[in-house]
């Protein structure tokens, strides 16, 4: 049997990708403001769940909170980049 | 005729071409199931002993084959869509999810990625 397909798509032995983000973990009672990135590369790592991001698409930044499943997807997959065509009637 | 696993099969059909016939049973499985029963890879559907029909017909209700199969895949699928990836949104589109171009040749996508997907 071959390993899961999440597994083929980097060698285990790097790891997730990961990069620093400044996480602050919300004390409770107050509202944290959400993180902007760039680092649309960066692995969903299990201690994200909760947290709220602002991902970039090169050009805004999307609100993106993290669930659960998210866990293992990269960040610039819930942030799209490309705009749907409609054609413009004047 | 023979029945296997609720399916009416012709008498001259190859059994292993009959086994791969079930949705997520391929050339792999069904050559091992072959081998389990001891029949031949060649052998015909008329061919078989009913004792072994049962056996088969036991051995295949034990298996994710038809609709099970159908069902991880679809799942798999609305999990990527309800996340909101941009997997998910491809699919639901009706267009190719791996980067590929769409300027031509996208039938099979058309035809395959969908939120309840049949194939």
């Amino acid at each position: 049997m071959q390993p899961t397909r999440c597994l083929l798509k980097r060698s285990v032995w790097k790891g997730p990708h990961i990069v620093p983000l400044p996480i602050v973990r919300p004390e409770p009672g107050k509202r944290v403001a959400p993180i902007r990135t760039q680092a649309r590369s960066a692995t969903i790592l299990p201690n994200f769940v909760g947290l709220k991001f602002q991902v970039h698409n090169g050009k805004v930044y999307h609100d993106v909170t993290i669930t659960e499943e998210m866990v293992g997807h990269k960040l610039g997959e819930f942030s799209p980049t490309r705009k749907t065509f409609i054609w413009n009637r004047k | 005729m023979v029945f296997i696993f609720g399916v009416n099969f012709n008498e001259q059909k190859l059994v292993k071409k009959a086994l791969e016939s079930f949705y997520a049973l391929g050339p792999q499985t069904s050559a091992r199931i072959l081998a389990k029963y001891c029949i031949h890879p060649r052998a015909k559907m008329g061919t078989l002993p009913p004792k072994t029909l049962t056996a088969l017909t036991a051995e295949l209700s034990t298996m994710t084959i038809e609709g099970d199969a159908r069902r991880i895949v679809q799942d798999n699928i609305k999990r990527l869509r309800d996340m909101g990836t941009y997997r998910g949104r491809r699919h639901a589109m009706g267009l190719p999810a791996r980067g590929q171009r769409t300027k031509n040749q996208v039938e099979t996508a058309k035809k395959l990625n969908r939120v309840e997907r049949r194939g």
